[in-house]
């Protein structure tokens, strides 16, 4: 009895709670730079289907033009935030906005730091 | 010790002194062995329990008989010749540990063979018991004398059950059940009280369903960290990443977050949809363009799509006093 009560129990509490890792977790963005374009991101994510369908009246030679001015002051009375130009690929690690390669998302310093450690798999210094 | 055990074993059978004389040599060397050994106060205590009774048997098996105080060995033999049921080991032990006690030897000795008189009786007594019980217990059985045709029924429906594992059940059921008819039924007769009666189950499952208390939560969530035991190999790691969601499972399922149970016609043919709008007209012309786009668009769900062309009409809905002017 007591050991089908326990078998529940823990079944229902892996469900709600993943098992926790044991590795280090970073509580804090590297600066308020990378807070602020974290949000940006958020905010674009949330209004990314109004602006297309915004955009998809405005960017038309089918509808009258007057439906299209119209729709152009609704997409500029969106938040400035909303829209995905302002979102700047900061290095995830050092939170700098230039130098930073797309696929690894770290700046070249940050780059060359793990690839000289062997921490990057598959790179290597070039020579030919 | 060997030697000295068959001669004790041939004594009660063969003649009395002569044998006396041959055992004398191999006990008196277990004697000196014996009576070398240093005795313990506590293994002395345990003996004088178990050998007391077995001595004062010996004690007044010795009045009875001639002679009684005069040397060990000879009253032992005098015992083992009467045919009586002590072990003449222990007897021959009992001798040695008495004559390495301090205390007054034949007093101790008969004692101690007291004991072990007694306490073989009461093994003996559990044995009968054992067997009367056993009788108890068999006397109730009677057996059953098959006739050859119910034997050979009973083949044939085994042969039978084993030939129709795969089709229908309902020959073993038949067969079956015209044997149990015939045996006596299964509660008739005195209990035995072998088996306990099982205890009821289906009531604490259901109670345990019924209250998963936060308790019980809590205890769970620490013992499942107690035992989540860091991984030992490679293996274990990955074992975690995958429950965890950081690695994927392989082999590798493109469809694993989709669950779109709509059919292919449901994001093709969109048209349905497009009632609301006015038949003529650019933004029919506009709509229509949206519908053959969104037809080719294998990543949205149907849901999504629906969506989307529903906002398209709530936006030309609320614009209609614009349009009418144009």
């Amino acid at each position: 009895m007591a050991a089908a009560a326990l078998g529940w129990a823990l079944r229902a509490a892996r469900q709600v709670l993943p098992s926790p890792c044991p590795r280090q977790v970073r509580s804090y963005y590297v600066d308020w730079r990378m807070l602020r374009d974290v949000k940006r991101r958020k905010m674009a994510y949330e209004r990314a289907d109004e602006r297309l369908r915004i955009n998809a009246i405005r960017k038309n030679s089918i509808l009258p033009k007057e439906l299209q001015e119209v729709a152009d002051k609704e997409i500029a009375a969106l938040p400035r935030d909303s829209c995905p130009v302002r979102i700047r690929n900061r290095c995830v690690l050092t939170s700098r906005p230039r130098g930073v390669k797309r696929r690894w998302r770290l700046s070249r310093i940050v780059f060359r730091h793990f690839a000289d450690h062997a921490q990057m798999s598959g790179v290597q210094r070039a020579m030919w | 010790k060997d030697k000295s055990a068959a001669s004790k074993d041939s004594a009660p059978e063969g003649a009395a002194k002569r044998q006396e004389d041959g055992a004398e040599t191999p006990k008196q060397q277990l004697l000196d062995i014996i009576g070398n050994m240093k005795v313990e106060v506590s293994y002395r205590k345990k003996l004088q329990q178990l050998k007391a009774s077995e001595k004062k048997k010996q004690a007044m098996n010795k009045l009875e008989g001639s002679d009684s105080e005069g040397s060990v060995p000879q009253g032992i033999a005098e015992d083992t010749q009467r045919g009586k049921p002590l072990n003449p080991e222990l007897v021959k032990a009992a001798s040695a540990v008495a004559s390495s006690l301090p205390r007054n030897k034949k007093q101790t000795e008969s004692e101690l063979l007291a004991q072990l008189r007694r306490h073989e009786e009461t093994t003996d007594k559990q044995k009968k018991g054992g067997i009367i019980n056993i009788r108890n217990v068999i006397s109730e059985m009677t057996i059953k004398r098959q006739s050859p045709a119910q034997r050979g029924a009973r083949i044939s429906g085994r042969v039978s059950l084993q030939l129709d594992e795969d089709g229908q059940r309902m020959r073993r059921g038949r067969s079956s059940a015209q044997p149990v008819d015939s045996r006596r039924s299964l509660k008739v007769g005195k209990r035995l009280n072998i088996f306990t009666k099982a205890s009821t189950e289906p009531e604490h499952a259901l109670k345990t369903v019924s209250s998963p208390t936060i308790w019980d939560l809590e205890f769970a969530k620490e013992v499942a960290a107690v035992t989540a035991q860091p991984p030992r190999n490679g293996f274990e790691e990955m074992i975690q990443w995958t429950k965890e969601g950081i690695l994927w499972e392989f082999p590798i399922d493109n469809e694993v977050g989709m669950e779109d149970d709509a059919e292919f016609h449901e994001h093709i043919f969109l048209e349905k949809h497009l009632e609301g709008f006015p038949k003529e007209g650019p933004i029919r012309h506009f709509m229509e363009l949206v519908i053959c786009g969104l037809s080719k668009n294998p990543y949205l769900s149907v849901k999504q799509k629906v969506e989307h062309i529903e906002w398209f009409q709530k936006y030309f809905e609320e614009k209609k006093e614009l349009l009418q002017e144009i």
